[in-house]
């Protein structure tokens, strides 16, 4: 079982009285891993700029890019082609003790640090800790945190903005994946469990007819540490699978973004995002 | 100035001499004239919104060759270390693996730029430019108080404090052979020159300073004139095609080397702080692509980190292989379990001290602050144990300065300044001693009303090294010096709390 998938991403921001310079990276391009393999991947940027290519501390394949022209918009479209086979991955099954000794000094201690981004507010916290205690494992808890985060807050677009942190999702009960994924971060690790995030896209229709450009979203989920990582979709509740693509993972959101920069020109932007993604086999 | 049996130090006897023969009235005279030079001259810093000539004590600081070796030694050797450091922690790391030091210290400090993770600098040159602060205990020896590795400030009063004396006491210098601190600015240069992009044959230097408003800004401006270059502010350069330019009156010009004054997290809006305009959008993929060397290099506040600092000695002994010359304080780490229940235990003994502060922010004195202060910190160590070091109370030497009209004893501390150019460590003679004016007053920096001494690193023995006692002089007029020796002994009893080091910027 596996799935080719051609994603299109096209980003950008308009400027009502335009820009005279901008400094922009994008995050767009998924790397081949062991489950995913990349046939192509560009990046197209209109005006066209100076631009290079490099990854960054994360593992992320990064454009960066400058304009020095006066522009009203700036167009990103990166567009990949890949096969998906991402059978369900087996943790090891670490017990407290263990995950607590693992944590130490190894990769995953930079995912325990629970940010401003990703804080779990007070009642949540507490929640979470009960269910801590209770836990016989940390994947009986990861579940139970899942399930929790998922039922109480509501999925709904334009609930939130990007730069949202989870306590402003945990309040209005409102988000979307992005707000989901931040809220299971903060809850895992501030009981001790490592728990990264994940940026790309998902099929959002298994059932799509073949060929047929799908709308979409960038995407987010969670993968947490059982001596490797373990990915769930929190969103869907589902352990991501063939129609989810990887493009980057790192602490929080910020370490991710797909389009981010500075401009200088009349303080007005928008931004625009458009994604299909479409089954080809 | 005097050993512990009261008498003279032998270096110190010609000065000694001398001041009693200049005498109080003129030695007055002449600090009110030094004081109005620095006014004149721009010598100044900015003490809560108004600008003060920075306070230079008359009376300098002597330090014998034999002293000044192990200071000179130990402190490149803990710059080769901190560079050594710096290049596993963006690069392999394998100092995590081989167990010298936990991943978590680095990652968890807030200094830690993953952005520059891979950068490899020219020359394997990180640390352009180190303030070690250093104090003397009461056994003599001297001890590293903190690294300065980011945008370490204050060696242009090394300078200007030595014109000043020269102006202020010629014929004291007339009796020492004194080595010279001029040589600074043409060896900041070279190595700034050494280690500009390869294949550049006559690379562009420019100082970067944040503003006429910040506090070192006289620093920055003498800083390019000694060295002959342009002093820019952030409006004055632009990236274009990941090359950094310089506005001048002919159009763009390619700069090559920045050396820059300008905090990493206002450098670059790309990357750090999008609100700051005190800086260059785009430097920092102008220096991923190799087209400019920014000194210091950006992400090196994780080698001043005091956690970190706590392992420099482990550092020494693993990238160079030898003892570290210069001795650590002991110090706690509030992270380690046992560690912080001792400390917890004795919070009224102890000083301690925030991983992230410089110039003496956020420290608090054990023995001097109050119930209350003590809970605070307790509350807050608690709250975040990464977040602190405790100290023991240093007993910290002292030195004779010139107050209103009589010589008393006052805290003082070092900063010697080092370069590195890629192939040595040059360590420059001397370095900022810097004085807590105030009676028993423990912090030292200008930010909080520290004064300073010319540094003078003797070149040979000025005297034979006959212990000089001294004359007893009638009270009439004369410098008792003896007086200041009794006010010594009585305060030299009491416990002193740590000098406050850290960067006046």
């Amino acid at each position: 079982m596996s799935a080719r998938l051609v994603v299109r991403h096209r980003t950008g921001y308009r400027y009502p009285q335009g820009a005279l310079v901008s400094f922009d990276e994008v995050r767009l391009t998924p790397p081949t891993t062991a489950e995913q393999t990349v046939f192509s991947t560009r990046v197209e940027v209109t005006p066209t700029p100076w631009s290079f290519q490099y990854v960054d501390y994360w593992g992320t394949h990064v454009t960066a890019f400058e304009l020095h022209e006066r522009h009203e918009q700036l167009v990103v479209t990166a567009t990949s082609s890949l096969d998906v086979h991402r059978p369900p991955r087996t943790g090891q099954g670490l017990t407290w003790d263990a995950l607590a000794a693992a944590s130490v000094g190894s990769e995953p201690c930079e995912y325990l640090a629970v940010t401003d981004r990703v804080a779990p507010p007070p009642d949540l916290a507490a929640r979470v800790a009960d269910l801590r205690r209770t836990a016989s494992s940390p994947a009986a808890l990861v579940d139970a945190v899942v399930g929790l985060v998922h039922d109480e807050v509501r999925y709904e677009t334009g609930s939130t903005h990007v730069a949202s942190s989870a306590a402003d999702a945990w309040a209005a009960r409102a988000g979307v994946c992005q707000d989901l994924t931040h809220l299971t971060i903060g809850a895992l690790r501030s009981v001790g469990v490592p728990t990264r995030y994940v940026s790309g896209y998902v099929l959002p229709d298994p059932e799509a007819p073949l060929g047929e450009p799908v709308p979409g979203e960038s995407h987010a989920w969670v993968e947490w540490w059982d001596g490797t990582w373990l990915g769930i979709d929190v969103t869907n509740l589902v352990v991501p699978g063939d129609l989810h693509v990887e493009v980057a993972h790192g602490r929080d959101y910020a370490d991710v973004p797909p389009l981010t920069g500075v401009f200088t020109g009349a303080p007005a932007s928008d931004m625009f995002v458009e994604v299909t993604v479409t089954r080809t086999a | 100035m005097f050993a512990p049996d009261a008498s003279v130090r032998p270096g110190y006897a010609a000065l000694g001499r001398r001041v009693q023969q200049i005498g109080p009235e003129d030695l007055h005279v002449r600090a009110e004239s030094l004081s109005r030079s620095y006014v004149d001259q721009g010598v100044t810093f900015d003490l809560g919104g108004v600008e003060r000539p920075f306070p230079l004590d008359l009376v300098p600081r002597l330090i014998e060759p034999d002293v000044w070796a192990p200071v000179e030694r130990g402190v490149a050797q803990r710059v080769r270390a901190l560079e050594a450091f710096l290049d596993a922690v963006y690069g392999e790391g394998r100092l995590f693996r081989d167990g010298v030091m936990p991943r978590h210290v680095v990652l968890s400090s807030p200094h830690f730029h993953r952005v520059v993770h891979g950068l490899e600098p020219v020359g394997g040159v990180r640390v352009h430019v180190a303030g070690i602060d250093l104090v003397r205990d009461n056994a003599g020896t001297f001890r590293v108080l903190e690294d300065n590795v980011r945008v370490p400030s204050g060696v242009s009063y090394v300078m200007t404090n030595r014109r000043a004396m020269a102006t202020a006491l010629p014929e004291v210098f007339a009796d020492h052979r004194i080595r010279p601190v001029a040589r600074y600015p043409r060896q900041l240069l070279a190595a700034l020159r050494a280690t500009a992009p390869a294949g550049v044959a006559d690379p562009t230097v420019v100082v970067l300073t944040p503003g006429v408003y910040n506090s070192a800004y006289f620093e920055h401006a003498l800083l390019a004139r000694l060295m002959g270059v342009e002093l820019v502010e952030g409006r004055d350069l632009v990236c274009r095609g990941g090359r950094v330019l310089m506005r001048t009156t002919n159009g763009l010009e390619p700069v090559h080397v920045i050396y820059r004054r300008v905090d990493d997290e206002f450098l670059d809006p790309v990357h750090f702080r999008a609100d700051s305009l005190l800086g260059v959008a785009g430097i920092v993929n102008a220096m991923r692509v190799g087209n400019v060397t920014v000194a210091n290099a950006l992400g090196n506040g994780v080698a001043d980190d005091k956690l970190v600092y706590t392992y420099v000695p482990d550092l020494i002994r693993y990238y160079l292989a030898e003892d570290p010359v210069l001795p650590n304080v002991d110090t706690w780490r509030m992270e380690e379990p046992a560690h912080r229940e001792e400390v917890l235990d004795r919070l009224d003994e102890l000083v301690l001290k925030p991983v992230d502060g410089s110039g003496g922010k956020g420290i608090v004195i054990g023995p001097r602050a109050s119930r209350a202060e003590l809970d605070e910190l307790r509350a807050k160590v608690l709250a975040d144990p990464r977040g602190w070091i405790a100290q023991p109370v240093v007993q910290l030497s002292t030195h004779p300065t010139f107050i209103d009209g009589a010589l008393r004893p006052r805290h003082v501390d070092l900063r010697p300044f080092a370069v590195n150019d890629g192939r040595e460590v040059w360590v420059l003679p001397g370095g900022l001693t810097r004085v807590a004016l105030p009676e028993g007053e423990l912090i030292v920096n200008s930010s909080q009303g520290g004064g300073s001494k010319d540094t003078w690193v003797l070149s040979r023995s000025a005297l034979p090294g006959a212990t000089a006692r001294l004359v007893q002089e009638p009270p009439t007029g004369r410098l008792d010096l003896r007086q200041m020796e009794q006010q010594q002994q009585q305060s030299g009893g009491a416990p002193y709390g740590d000098v406050v080091g850290g960067a006046p910027c």
